[in-house]
Protein backbone atom coordinates (compact mmCIF):
# COMPACT_ATOMS: atom_id res chain seq x y z
CA UNK A 1 0.00 0.00 0.00
CA UNK A 2 2.86 2.24 1.14
CA UNK A 3 4.52 1.28 -1.52
CA UNK A 4 1.88 2.20 -4.01
CA UNK A 5 1.74 5.49 -3.00
CA UNK A 6 5.21 6.00 -3.16
CA UNK A 7 5.90 5.09 -7.12
CA UNK A 8 2.50 6.55 -7.95
CA UNK A 9 4.46 9.96 -5.76
CA UNK A 10 7.68 9.46 -7.87
CA UNK A 11 6.08 8.93 -10.96
CA UNK A 12 3.76 12.39 -10.62
CA UNK A 13 7.20 13.90 -9.97
CA UNK A 14 8.74 12.44 -12.64
CA UNK A 15 6.55 14.01 -14.88
CA UNK A 16 6.77 17.37 -12.69
CA UNK A 17 10.50 17.51 -13.37
CA UNK A 18 10.12 17.27 -17.09
CA UNK A 19 7.93 20.29 -16.75
CA UNK A 20 10.47 22.05 -14.23
CA UNK A 21 13.47 20.91 -16.81
CA UNK A 22 11.49 22.36 -19.51
CA UNK A 23 11.41 25.61 -17.85
CA UNK A 24 14.82 25.34 -16.31
CA UNK A 25 16.67 25.28 -19.78
CA UNK A 26 15.20 28.08 -20.98
CA UNK A 27 15.67 29.92 -17.85
CA UNK A 28 19.27 29.05 -17.72
CA UNK A 29 19.87 30.27 -20.71
CA UNK A 30 17.75 33.12 -21.56
CA UNK A 31 17.26 33.79 -17.82
CA UNK A 32 14.03 34.48 -17.84
CA UNK A 33 10.97 32.97 -16.47
CA UNK A 34 8.86 31.02 -19.58
CA UNK A 35 5.00 30.97 -18.44
CA UNK A 36 4.03 30.04 -21.75
CA UNK A 37 5.83 26.70 -21.31
CA UNK A 38 2.11 25.91 -19.13
CA UNK A 39 0.51 26.86 -22.26
CA UNK A 40 2.23 24.66 -24.91
CA UNK A 41 1.93 21.97 -21.67
CA UNK A 42 -1.76 22.15 -22.71
CA UNK A 43 -1.80 22.88 -26.17
CA UNK A 44 0.30 19.69 -26.70
CA UNK A 45 -2.18 17.23 -24.47
CA UNK A 46 -5.18 18.43 -26.89
CA UNK A 47 -2.91 18.01 -29.81
CA UNK A 48 -1.99 14.62 -28.90
CA UNK A 49 -5.84 13.52 -27.81
CA UNK A 50 -7.42 14.70 -30.86
CA UNK A 51 -4.10 12.50 -32.57
CA UNK A 52 -4.97 10.10 -30.47
CA UNK A 53 -8.64 9.82 -31.87
CA UNK A 54 -8.21 10.44 -35.60
CA UNK A 55 -7.39 7.01 -36.28
CA UNK A 56 -10.05 4.05 -36.21
CA UNK A 57 -7.51 1.76 -34.15
CA UNK A 58 -5.96 4.33 -31.69
CA UNK A 59 -1.83 4.31 -32.84
CA UNK A 60 0.59 2.55 -30.61
CA UNK A 61 1.55 5.07 -27.59
CA UNK A 62 5.24 6.08 -28.57
CA UNK A 63 3.73 7.24 -32.18
CA UNK A 64 1.32 9.66 -30.15
CA UNK A 65 4.52 10.62 -27.78
CA UNK A 66 6.16 11.19 -31.07
CA UNK A 67 3.48 13.58 -32.41
CA UNK A 68 3.25 15.00 -29.58
CA UNK A 69 6.93 16.40 -28.91
CA UNK A 70 7.03 17.57 -32.64
CA UNK A 71 4.14 18.98 -32.17
CA UNK A 72 5.89 20.56 -28.94
CA UNK A 73 8.95 21.70 -31.07
CA UNK A 74 6.79 23.14 -33.66
CA UNK A 75 4.75 25.36 -31.21
CA UNK A 76 7.66 26.34 -29.14
CA UNK A 77 9.56 27.94 -32.66
CA UNK A 78 6.80 29.25 -33.25
CA UNK A 79 6.13 31.26 -30.01
CA UNK A 80 9.73 31.95 -30.04
CA UNK A 81 9.24 33.67 -33.63
CA UNK A 82 5.99 35.51 -32.28
CA UNK A 83 7.09 36.65 -29.00
CA UNK A 84 10.89 36.37 -28.12
CA UNK A 85 13.15 37.05 -31.33
CA UNK A 86 12.24 40.88 -32.01
CA UNK A 87 13.06 40.93 -28.05
CA UNK A 88 16.55 39.12 -28.72
CA UNK A 89 17.42 41.30 -31.87
CA UNK A 90 16.89 44.45 -29.37
CA UNK A 91 18.06 42.90 -26.09
CA UNK A 92 15.28 44.06 -24.37
CA UNK A 93 15.83 43.64 -20.22
CA UNK A 94 14.31 40.08 -19.10
CA UNK A 95 10.66 41.24 -18.02
CA UNK A 96 9.53 41.89 -21.49
CA UNK A 97 10.37 38.61 -22.00
CA UNK A 98 8.35 37.49 -18.65
CA UNK A 99 5.12 39.69 -19.78
CA UNK A 100 5.50 38.34 -23.61
CA UNK A 101 5.66 34.78 -21.56
CA UNK A 102 2.17 35.11 -20.09
CA UNK A 103 0.62 36.88 -22.78
CA UNK A 104 1.19 33.51 -24.99
CA UNK A 105 0.29 31.45 -21.87
CA UNK A 106 -2.86 33.27 -21.38
CA UNK A 107 -3.49 33.50 -25.12
CA UNK A 108 -3.32 30.01 -25.19
CA UNK A 109 -5.57 28.51 -22.78
CA UNK A 110 -8.04 31.11 -23.90
CA UNK A 111 -7.81 29.89 -27.22
CA UNK A 112 -8.28 26.16 -25.99
CA UNK A 113 -10.90 26.90 -23.99
CA UNK A 114 -12.87 28.47 -27.06
CA UNK A 115 -12.37 26.06 -29.24
CA UNK A 116 -12.83 23.08 -26.78
CA UNK A 117 -15.06 24.52 -23.99
CA UNK A 118 -13.63 23.46 -19.94
CA UNK A 119 -14.77 19.99 -20.44
CA UNK A 120 -12.36 17.61 -19.41
CA UNK A 121 -11.67 15.37 -22.23
CA UNK A 122 -10.42 11.55 -21.02
CA UNK A 123 -7.42 10.86 -22.70
CA UNK A 124 -8.36 7.05 -24.40
CA UNK A 125 -7.09 4.25 -22.31
CA UNK A 126 -4.20 2.18 -23.86
CA UNK A 127 -3.88 -0.31 -21.03
CA UNK A 128 -6.65 -2.71 -21.13
CA UNK A 129 -6.37 -2.77 -17.23
CA UNK A 130 -5.54 -0.17 -15.13
CA UNK A 131 -3.49 -2.36 -12.94
CA UNK A 132 -0.82 -5.51 -13.09
CA UNK A 133 0.54 -7.50 -9.77
CA UNK A 134 4.51 -7.85 -9.54
CA UNK A 135 4.03 -10.82 -6.68
CA UNK A 136 1.51 -9.15 -3.84
CA UNK A 137 2.05 -5.66 -4.48
CA UNK A 138 -0.60 -3.88 -6.90
CA UNK A 139 0.85 -1.37 -9.48
CA UNK A 140 -0.71 1.15 -11.08
CA UNK A 141 0.26 0.62 -15.26
CA UNK A 142 -0.52 4.13 -16.18
CA UNK A 143 1.72 5.51 -13.50
CA UNK A 144 4.92 2.70 -13.89
CA UNK A 145 4.66 3.62 -17.66
CA UNK A 146 4.70 7.27 -16.87
CA UNK A 147 7.81 6.50 -14.31
CA UNK A 148 9.49 4.81 -16.87
CA UNK A 149 8.92 6.85 -20.21
CA UNK A 150 10.06 9.97 -17.51
CA UNK A 151 13.24 8.55 -15.97
CA UNK A 152 14.40 7.58 -19.84
CA UNK A 153 13.92 11.51 -21.10
CA UNK A 154 15.26 12.88 -18.04
CA UNK A 155 18.58 10.56 -18.59
CA UNK A 156 18.61 11.12 -22.00
CA UNK A 157 18.47 14.81 -21.20
CA UNK A 158 21.49 14.70 -18.53
CA UNK A 159 23.62 13.07 -20.97
CA UNK A 160 22.71 15.84 -23.82
CA UNK A 161 23.43 18.47 -21.50
CA UNK A 162 26.22 16.87 -20.15
CA UNK A 163 28.12 14.72 -22.46
CA UNK A 164 27.76 16.15 -25.83
CA UNK A 165 28.68 19.68 -27.85
CA UNK A 166 25.98 20.79 -28.04
CA UNK A 167 25.18 20.52 -24.28
CA UNK A 168 28.79 21.92 -23.90
CA UNK A 169 27.30 24.98 -26.22
CA UNK A 170 24.21 25.32 -23.96
CA UNK A 171 26.51 25.40 -20.70
CA UNK A 172 28.78 27.86 -22.07
CA UNK A 173 25.76 30.62 -23.46
CA UNK A 174 24.24 29.81 -19.94
CA UNK A 175 27.17 31.14 -18.34
CA UNK A 176 28.25 33.76 -20.10
CA UNK A 177 26.75 33.92 -23.82
CA UNK A 178 29.32 36.85 -25.27
CA UNK A 179 32.35 34.50 -24.16
CA UNK A 180 30.87 31.92 -25.68
CA UNK A 181 30.80 33.28 -29.23
CA UNK A 182 34.58 33.85 -29.03
CA UNK A 183 34.99 30.13 -28.81
CA UNK A 184 32.71 30.22 -32.15
CA UNK A 185 29.07 29.19 -30.55
CA UNK A 186 25.99 31.03 -32.53
CA UNK A 187 23.74 31.78 -29.65
CA UNK A 188 21.27 31.85 -32.48
CA UNK A 189 21.24 28.16 -32.59
CA UNK A 190 21.86 27.04 -29.03
CA UNK A 191 18.90 29.31 -28.17
CA UNK A 192 17.15 27.43 -31.23
CA UNK A 193 18.05 24.38 -29.91
CA UNK A 194 17.02 25.02 -26.37
CA UNK A 195 13.64 26.20 -27.43
CA UNK A 196 13.46 22.73 -29.61
CA UNK A 197 14.07 21.06 -26.26
CA UNK A 198 11.41 22.68 -24.13
CA UNK A 199 9.07 22.27 -26.90
CA UNK A 200 9.51 18.65 -26.51
CA UNK A 201 9.16 18.69 -23.30
CA UNK A 202 6.21 20.07 -23.32
CA UNK A 203 4.68 17.68 -25.75
CA UNK A 204 5.64 15.14 -23.80
CA UNK A 205 4.61 16.12 -20.28
CA UNK A 206 1.37 17.53 -21.65
CA UNK A 207 0.57 13.70 -23.11
CA UNK A 208 1.76 12.07 -20.07
CA UNK A 209 -0.18 14.91 -17.62
CA UNK A 210 -3.17 14.43 -19.89
CA UNK A 211 -3.54 10.26 -19.55
CA UNK A 212 -2.98 10.66 -15.76
CA UNK A 213 -5.32 13.72 -15.67
CA UNK A 214 -7.28 14.19 -18.51
CA UNK A 215 -7.44 17.15 -20.72
CA UNK A 216 -8.26 20.81 -20.13
CA UNK A 217 -7.40 24.30 -20.91
CA UNK A 218 -5.43 24.89 -17.74
CA UNK A 219 -3.60 21.72 -17.22
CA UNK A 220 -0.30 23.10 -18.66
CA UNK A 221 -0.72 26.70 -16.28
CA UNK A 222 -1.11 24.22 -13.11
CA UNK A 223 1.45 22.11 -13.97
CA UNK A 224 3.45 24.82 -14.77
CA UNK A 225 2.71 26.02 -11.54
CA UNK A 226 4.56 23.11 -10.06
CA UNK A 227 7.22 22.65 -12.38
CA UNK A 228 8.60 26.22 -11.16
CA UNK A 229 8.40 25.65 -7.44
CA UNK A 230 10.51 22.50 -8.36
CA UNK A 231 13.13 24.90 -10.68
CA UNK A 232 13.15 27.55 -7.86
CA UNK A 233 13.63 25.11 -4.94
CA UNK A 234 16.07 22.71 -6.84
CA UNK A 235 17.83 26.15 -7.63
CA UNK A 236 16.92 28.06 -10.72
CA UNK A 237 18.42 27.12 -13.80
CA UNK A 238 19.82 23.93 -12.10
CA UNK A 239 18.61 20.96 -14.39
CA UNK A 240 19.85 18.14 -11.42
CA UNK A 241 17.88 20.55 -8.86
CA UNK A 242 15.01 20.87 -10.35
CA UNK A 243 14.36 16.84 -11.15
CA UNK A 244 15.31 16.23 -7.48
CA UNK A 245 13.02 18.77 -6.48
CA UNK A 246 10.67 17.89 -8.99
CA UNK A 247 10.42 13.74 -7.56
CA UNK A 248 10.25 15.33 -4.11
CA UNK A 249 6.89 17.58 -4.60
CA UNK A 250 5.39 14.82 -6.47
CA UNK A 251 5.88 11.92 -3.37
CA UNK A 252 5.42 14.55 -0.57
CA UNK A 253 1.76 15.71 -2.90
CA UNK A 254 0.54 11.92 -3.20
CA UNK A 255 1.11 11.20 0.44
CA UNK A 256 -0.70 14.63 1.75
CA UNK A 257 -3.55 13.96 -1.04
CA UNK A 258 -3.75 10.35 0.59
CA UNK A 259 -3.73 11.44 4.20
CA UNK A 260 -5.12 14.80 4.43
CA UNK A 261 -7.14 15.14 1.18
CA UNK A 262 -6.32 17.10 -2.09
CA UNK A 263 -7.76 20.31 -0.71
CA UNK A 264 -4.54 20.95 1.26
CA UNK A 265 -2.11 20.15 -1.04
CA UNK A 266 -1.33 23.18 -2.60
CA UNK A 267 -1.46 24.58 1.03
CA UNK A 268 1.37 22.60 2.48
CA UNK A 269 3.22 22.49 -0.66
CA UNK A 270 3.48 26.08 -1.11
CA UNK A 271 3.98 26.33 2.14
CA UNK A 272 6.99 24.02 2.28
CA UNK A 273 8.37 25.99 -0.89
CA UNK A 274 8.37 29.21 1.48
CA UNK A 275 9.77 27.55 4.30
CA UNK A 276 12.62 25.86 2.06
CA UNK A 277 13.46 29.41 0.82
CA UNK A 278 13.68 31.23 3.65
CA UNK A 279 16.30 28.18 5.28
CA UNK A 280 18.11 28.12 2.37
CA UNK A 281 17.72 30.70 -0.42
CA UNK A 282 19.89 28.93 -3.04
CA UNK A 283 18.10 25.80 -3.92
CA UNK A 284 19.25 22.79 -3.71
CA UNK A 285 21.52 23.31 -6.14
CA UNK A 286 23.25 25.70 -4.27
CA UNK A 287 24.05 27.70 -7.50
CA UNK A 288 21.75 30.61 -8.12
CA UNK A 289 21.26 32.07 -11.90
CA UNK A 290 21.44 35.15 -11.86
CA UNK A 291 18.37 37.17 -13.88
CA UNK A 292 19.55 39.05 -16.67
CA UNK A 293 19.50 42.85 -16.45
CA UNK B 1 56.73 41.32 -45.59
CA UNK B 2 52.35 40.03 -45.78
CA UNK B 3 49.79 41.49 -43.80
CA UNK B 4 46.98 38.92 -42.66
CA UNK B 5 45.52 41.20 -41.73
CA UNK B 6 44.83 45.17 -43.23
CA UNK B 7 42.59 47.45 -40.93
CA UNK B 8 40.94 50.54 -43.00
CA UNK B 9 39.34 53.46 -42.10
CA UNK B 10 37.99 51.72 -38.71
CA UNK B 11 35.26 53.32 -36.96
CA UNK B 12 33.27 52.18 -33.65
CA UNK B 13 30.25 53.73 -32.37
CA UNK B 14 29.20 53.06 -28.91
CA UNK B 15 25.68 54.99 -29.63
CA UNK B 16 25.84 58.41 -29.87
CA UNK B 17 29.65 58.12 -28.42
CA UNK B 18 32.68 56.94 -31.38
CA UNK B 19 34.72 55.00 -29.45
CA UNK B 20 37.03 55.24 -32.41
CA UNK B 21 37.60 57.13 -35.32
CA UNK B 22 39.34 56.14 -38.38
CA UNK B 23 42.04 53.50 -37.66
CA UNK B 24 44.19 52.25 -39.80
CA UNK B 25 46.64 48.93 -39.04
CA UNK B 26 48.63 46.24 -40.52
CA UNK B 27 49.36 43.25 -38.47
CA UNK B 28 52.11 41.29 -40.32
CA UNK B 29 51.53 37.48 -40.97
CA UNK B 30 53.73 35.28 -37.59
CA UNK B 31 54.92 38.15 -35.81
CA UNK B 32 54.42 39.68 -32.95
CA UNK B 33 52.37 43.29 -32.68
CA UNK B 34 51.31 45.20 -29.83
CA UNK B 35 48.81 47.62 -29.44
CA UNK B 36 49.38 50.16 -26.39
CA UNK B 37 47.75 52.71 -24.78
CA UNK B 38 46.44 54.26 -21.35
CA UNK B 39 42.55 53.15 -19.74
CA UNK B 40 39.88 54.02 -21.89
CA UNK B 41 42.13 53.98 -25.03
CA UNK B 42 39.96 51.80 -27.44
CA UNK B 43 41.97 48.92 -27.21
CA UNK B 44 39.24 46.35 -26.24
CA UNK B 45 37.13 47.83 -28.47
CA UNK B 46 39.69 47.31 -31.38
CA UNK B 47 40.18 43.80 -30.77
CA UNK B 48 35.97 42.98 -29.92
CA UNK B 49 35.53 44.95 -33.38
CA UNK B 50 37.95 42.54 -35.10
CA UNK B 51 35.89 39.80 -33.22
CA UNK B 52 32.66 40.50 -34.45
CA UNK B 53 31.22 41.04 -31.26
CA UNK B 54 30.83 45.01 -31.36
CA UNK B 55 29.98 46.86 -34.37
CA UNK B 56 32.04 48.22 -37.11
CA UNK B 57 32.51 50.42 -39.70
CA UNK B 58 35.55 50.50 -42.27
CA UNK B 59 37.68 47.54 -43.43
CA UNK B 60 39.07 44.80 -42.23
CA UNK B 61 40.86 42.44 -44.86
CA UNK B 62 41.83 39.03 -43.25
CA UNK B 63 44.16 37.08 -45.86
CA UNK B 64 43.15 39.19 -48.70
CA UNK B 65 39.34 38.74 -48.41
CA UNK B 66 36.93 41.20 -46.26
CA UNK B 67 36.52 39.60 -42.63
CA UNK B 68 33.19 38.53 -41.66
CA UNK B 69 31.17 40.52 -39.19
CA UNK B 70 29.52 36.99 -37.21
CA UNK B 71 31.62 36.72 -33.85
CA UNK B 72 31.31 32.76 -34.57
CA UNK B 73 32.52 32.72 -37.81
CA UNK B 74 35.29 34.90 -37.15
CA UNK B 75 36.24 32.06 -34.99
CA UNK B 76 36.07 30.03 -37.77
CA UNK B 77 38.18 31.64 -40.39
CA UNK B 78 41.35 31.40 -37.51
CA UNK B 79 41.11 34.79 -35.76
CA UNK B 80 40.64 33.68 -32.03
CA UNK B 81 40.48 36.20 -29.13
CA UNK B 82 41.80 35.62 -25.53
CA UNK B 83 38.87 38.51 -23.49
CA UNK B 84 40.34 40.90 -20.92
CA UNK B 85 39.89 39.68 -17.50
CA UNK B 86 40.16 35.89 -19.07
CA UNK B 87 36.48 35.07 -18.71
CA UNK B 88 36.98 31.05 -18.25
CA UNK B 89 33.83 29.48 -17.91
CA UNK B 90 33.18 28.96 -13.87
CA UNK B 91 31.33 26.01 -13.17
CA UNK B 92 32.94 23.98 -15.98
CA UNK B 93 35.75 22.28 -15.68
CA UNK B 94 39.05 22.86 -16.80
CA UNK B 95 39.15 20.34 -19.69
CA UNK B 96 35.55 21.11 -20.74
CA UNK B 97 36.95 24.96 -21.12
CA UNK B 98 39.56 23.57 -23.35
CA UNK B 99 36.73 21.32 -25.50
CA UNK B 100 34.78 24.93 -25.97
CA UNK B 101 38.09 26.27 -27.08
CA UNK B 102 37.82 23.50 -30.01
CA UNK B 103 34.04 24.17 -30.09
CA UNK B 104 34.84 24.77 -33.99
CA UNK B 105 37.03 21.61 -34.84
CA UNK B 106 34.74 18.86 -35.41
CA UNK B 107 37.53 15.80 -35.65
CA UNK B 108 37.68 14.00 -32.62
CA UNK B 109 40.87 12.64 -33.40
CA UNK B 110 42.11 16.28 -33.53
CA UNK B 111 40.74 17.92 -30.85
CA UNK B 112 42.36 14.95 -28.51
CA UNK B 113 45.53 16.02 -30.17
CA UNK B 114 45.15 19.57 -29.41
CA UNK B 115 44.38 18.68 -25.68
CA UNK B 116 47.80 17.01 -25.42
CA UNK B 117 49.56 19.98 -26.95
CA UNK B 118 48.12 22.27 -24.25
CA UNK B 119 49.07 19.68 -21.53
CA UNK B 120 52.08 19.70 -22.91
CA UNK B 121 52.93 23.32 -23.19
CA UNK B 122 50.94 24.10 -19.36
CA UNK B 123 50.93 20.60 -17.41
CA UNK B 124 49.25 22.42 -14.62
CA UNK B 125 46.16 22.44 -16.64
CA UNK B 126 46.65 18.43 -16.89
CA UNK B 127 46.91 17.93 -13.05
CA UNK B 128 43.64 20.07 -12.76
CA UNK B 129 41.38 19.48 -15.54
CA UNK B 130 38.60 18.14 -13.82
CA UNK B 131 38.46 20.99 -11.68
CA UNK B 132 36.02 23.79 -11.79
CA UNK B 133 37.56 26.59 -13.83
CA UNK B 134 36.48 29.05 -11.29
CA UNK B 135 38.57 27.75 -8.64
CA UNK B 136 42.17 28.05 -10.71
CA UNK B 137 44.17 31.03 -9.22
CA UNK B 138 44.64 34.22 -11.45
CA UNK B 139 47.53 32.54 -13.39
CA UNK B 140 46.25 29.32 -14.22
CA UNK B 141 43.13 31.14 -15.43
CA UNK B 142 45.48 33.71 -18.19
CA UNK B 143 47.08 29.71 -18.80
CA UNK B 144 43.61 28.36 -19.25
CA UNK B 145 42.67 31.21 -21.51
CA UNK B 146 45.24 31.02 -23.29
CA UNK B 147 45.51 27.51 -24.18
CA UNK B 148 41.41 27.43 -25.14
CA UNK B 149 42.29 29.96 -27.90
CA UNK B 150 44.72 27.60 -28.97
CA UNK B 151 42.14 24.83 -28.85
CA UNK B 152 40.80 26.34 -32.43
CA UNK B 153 44.17 25.86 -33.88
CA UNK B 154 44.05 29.63 -34.66
CA UNK B 155 46.28 31.86 -37.12
CA UNK B 156 45.87 35.27 -35.34
CA UNK B 157 45.51 35.23 -31.77
CA UNK B 158 44.67 38.19 -30.38
CA UNK B 159 45.33 38.81 -26.27
CA UNK B 160 43.79 41.29 -24.38
CA UNK B 161 46.14 42.27 -21.13
CA UNK B 162 47.08 38.80 -20.28
CA UNK B 163 49.43 40.22 -17.91
CA UNK B 164 46.88 42.09 -15.89
CA UNK B 165 46.24 41.09 -12.30
CA UNK B 166 49.49 38.73 -12.13
CA UNK B 167 52.74 38.92 -10.56
CA UNK B 168 55.93 39.25 -11.91
CA UNK B 169 56.96 36.17 -12.33
CA UNK B 170 54.40 34.57 -13.52
CA UNK B 171 53.80 37.93 -16.01
CA UNK B 172 57.45 36.60 -16.98
CA UNK B 173 55.73 33.25 -17.68
CA UNK B 174 52.78 34.31 -19.83
CA UNK B 175 55.15 36.62 -22.17
CA UNK B 176 57.40 33.71 -22.58
CA UNK B 177 54.18 31.25 -23.40
CA UNK B 178 53.59 33.94 -26.06
CA UNK B 179 56.61 34.33 -27.82
CA UNK B 180 56.70 30.38 -27.94
CA UNK B 181 53.26 30.25 -29.39
CA UNK B 182 54.52 33.09 -31.92
CA UNK B 183 57.33 30.65 -32.84
CA UNK B 184 55.23 27.83 -33.57
CA UNK B 185 53.54 30.33 -36.51
CA UNK B 186 50.66 32.04 -34.68
CA UNK B 187 50.16 35.72 -35.64
CA UNK B 188 50.06 37.55 -31.99
CA UNK B 189 47.82 40.76 -31.46
CA UNK B 190 49.17 41.59 -28.31
CA UNK B 191 46.90 44.23 -26.14
CA UNK B 192 48.81 45.50 -23.31
CA UNK B 193 49.19 48.03 -20.43
CA UNK B 194 52.14 46.65 -19.47
CA UNK B 195 54.03 48.30 -22.56
CA UNK B 196 57.61 48.60 -21.71
CA UNK B 197 57.88 44.05 -21.56
CA UNK B 198 55.27 44.44 -24.61
CA UNK B 199 57.51 46.48 -26.43
CA UNK B 200 60.58 44.32 -25.56
CA UNK B 201 58.97 41.20 -27.39
CA UNK B 202 56.90 42.86 -30.33
CA UNK B 203 57.86 43.04 -33.30
CA UNK B 204 55.52 46.24 -34.39
CA UNK B 205 53.72 48.53 -32.27
CA UNK B 206 50.62 51.13 -32.63
CA UNK B 207 50.34 53.24 -29.77
CA UNK B 208 46.20 54.30 -29.32
CA UNK B 209 45.09 57.66 -27.57
CA UNK B 210 41.42 58.72 -27.24
CA UNK B 211 40.37 55.95 -30.13
CA UNK B 212 43.06 57.49 -32.51
CA UNK B 213 46.87 55.85 -33.30
CA UNK B 214 48.86 58.71 -32.27
CA UNK B 215 52.30 57.03 -32.56
CA UNK B 216 53.32 53.68 -34.74
CA UNK B 217 56.53 51.27 -35.60
CA UNK B 218 59.24 48.96 -34.34
CA UNK B 219 59.23 47.41 -30.84
CA UNK B 220 62.91 48.48 -30.13
CA UNK B 221 62.06 52.43 -31.87
CA UNK B 222 58.47 53.11 -29.70
CA UNK B 223 61.04 51.66 -26.53
CA UNK B 224 63.47 54.54 -27.32
CA UNK B 225 61.30 57.21 -28.24
CA UNK B 226 60.95 60.24 -26.20
CA UNK B 227 57.22 60.46 -25.85
CA UNK B 228 56.42 56.99 -25.44
CA UNK B 229 58.52 56.25 -22.66
CA UNK B 230 57.14 59.52 -21.04
CA UNK B 231 53.91 58.85 -21.54
CA UNK B 232 53.90 55.00 -20.75
CA UNK B 233 57.29 53.88 -19.43
CA UNK B 234 57.42 56.37 -16.44
CA UNK B 235 60.55 57.92 -17.99
CA UNK B 236 60.74 61.90 -16.77
CA UNK B 237 60.85 64.26 -19.12
CA UNK B 238 62.47 67.99 -18.44
CA UNK B 239 60.56 70.53 -20.58
CA UNK B 240 56.35 71.05 -20.76
CA UNK B 241 56.26 70.30 -16.84
CA UNK B 242 52.48 71.49 -17.19
CA UNK B 243 51.61 68.48 -19.74
CA UNK B 244 49.64 65.88 -17.78
N1 LIG C 1 29.95 48.50 -24.10
C1 LIG C 1 30.28 49.80 -24.11
N2 LIG C 1 29.33 50.74 -24.16
C2 LIG C 1 29.64 52.06 -24.18
N3 LIG C 1 30.90 52.52 -24.16
C3 LIG C 1 31.90 51.63 -24.10
C4 LIG C 1 31.64 50.22 -24.07
N4 LIG C 1 32.82 49.56 -24.02
C5 LIG C 1 33.77 50.53 -24.00
N5 LIG C 1 33.22 51.77 -24.05
C6 LIG C 1 33.96 53.04 -24.07
O1 LIG C 1 34.84 53.03 -25.15
C7 LIG C 1 36.08 53.61 -24.78
C8 LIG C 1 37.21 52.60 -25.04
O2 LIG C 1 37.07 51.49 -24.13
P1 LIG C 1 38.00 50.21 -24.21
O3 LIG C 1 37.44 49.21 -23.29
O4 LIG C 1 38.17 49.83 -25.62
O5 LIG C 1 39.36 50.78 -23.62
P2 LIG C 1 40.73 50.03 -23.39
O6 LIG C 1 41.75 50.73 -24.17
O7 LIG C 1 40.59 48.58 -23.60
O8 LIG C 1 40.96 50.34 -21.84
P3 LIG C 1 41.59 49.42 -20.67
O9 LIG C 1 43.05 49.50 -20.82
O10 LIG C 1 41.12 50.09 -19.42
O11 LIG C 1 41.04 48.05 -20.83
C9 LIG C 1 35.94 53.99 -23.34
O12 LIG C 1 35.66 55.37 -23.29
C10 LIG C 1 34.78 53.20 -22.84
O13 LIG C 1 34.09 53.88 -21.82
MG1 LIG D 1 40.70 46.94 -22.39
Amino acid sequence: MDLQLLISGISLGAVYALVAVGYAVVFSVLKFSNFAHGGMISACAYMGYYFQRAFPAPPPFYVTLLFSAFAGVALSFLIDTIAYRRLRKQQSPAIYYFLASIAISILIVNLLSIFFGKNLYAFPPIFTSTTFYIGSIRFSSIDTLILFVSLAILTFLILLINRTRIGLAIRSVAINSQTSRLMGVNPDVTIMTVFAIAGALAGISGVLLAMKLSVYPTLGSQMMLKGFVASVVGGLGSLGGAIIAAIFLGVIEIYITYYLGSLSTPIVTFGLMLIFLAVRPVGVAGKFAQEKV
Amino acid sequence: MSHILEIRNLKINYGVHEAVHGLDMDIAEGKITAIIGSNGAGKTTIINAISGIVKREGTVIYRGRPLTQKAHRVVREGVVQVPEGRRVFAGLSVEENLRLGAYTVRDKKQIQKLLEQQYELFPRLEERKRQDAGTLSGGEQQMLAISRGLMSHPRVLMLDEPSLGLAPVIVEDVFNHIKRICEDGVTIILVEQNAKKTLSICDYGYVIENGRKVMEGNGSDLLENEEVQYAYLGVDRQEDPQDP
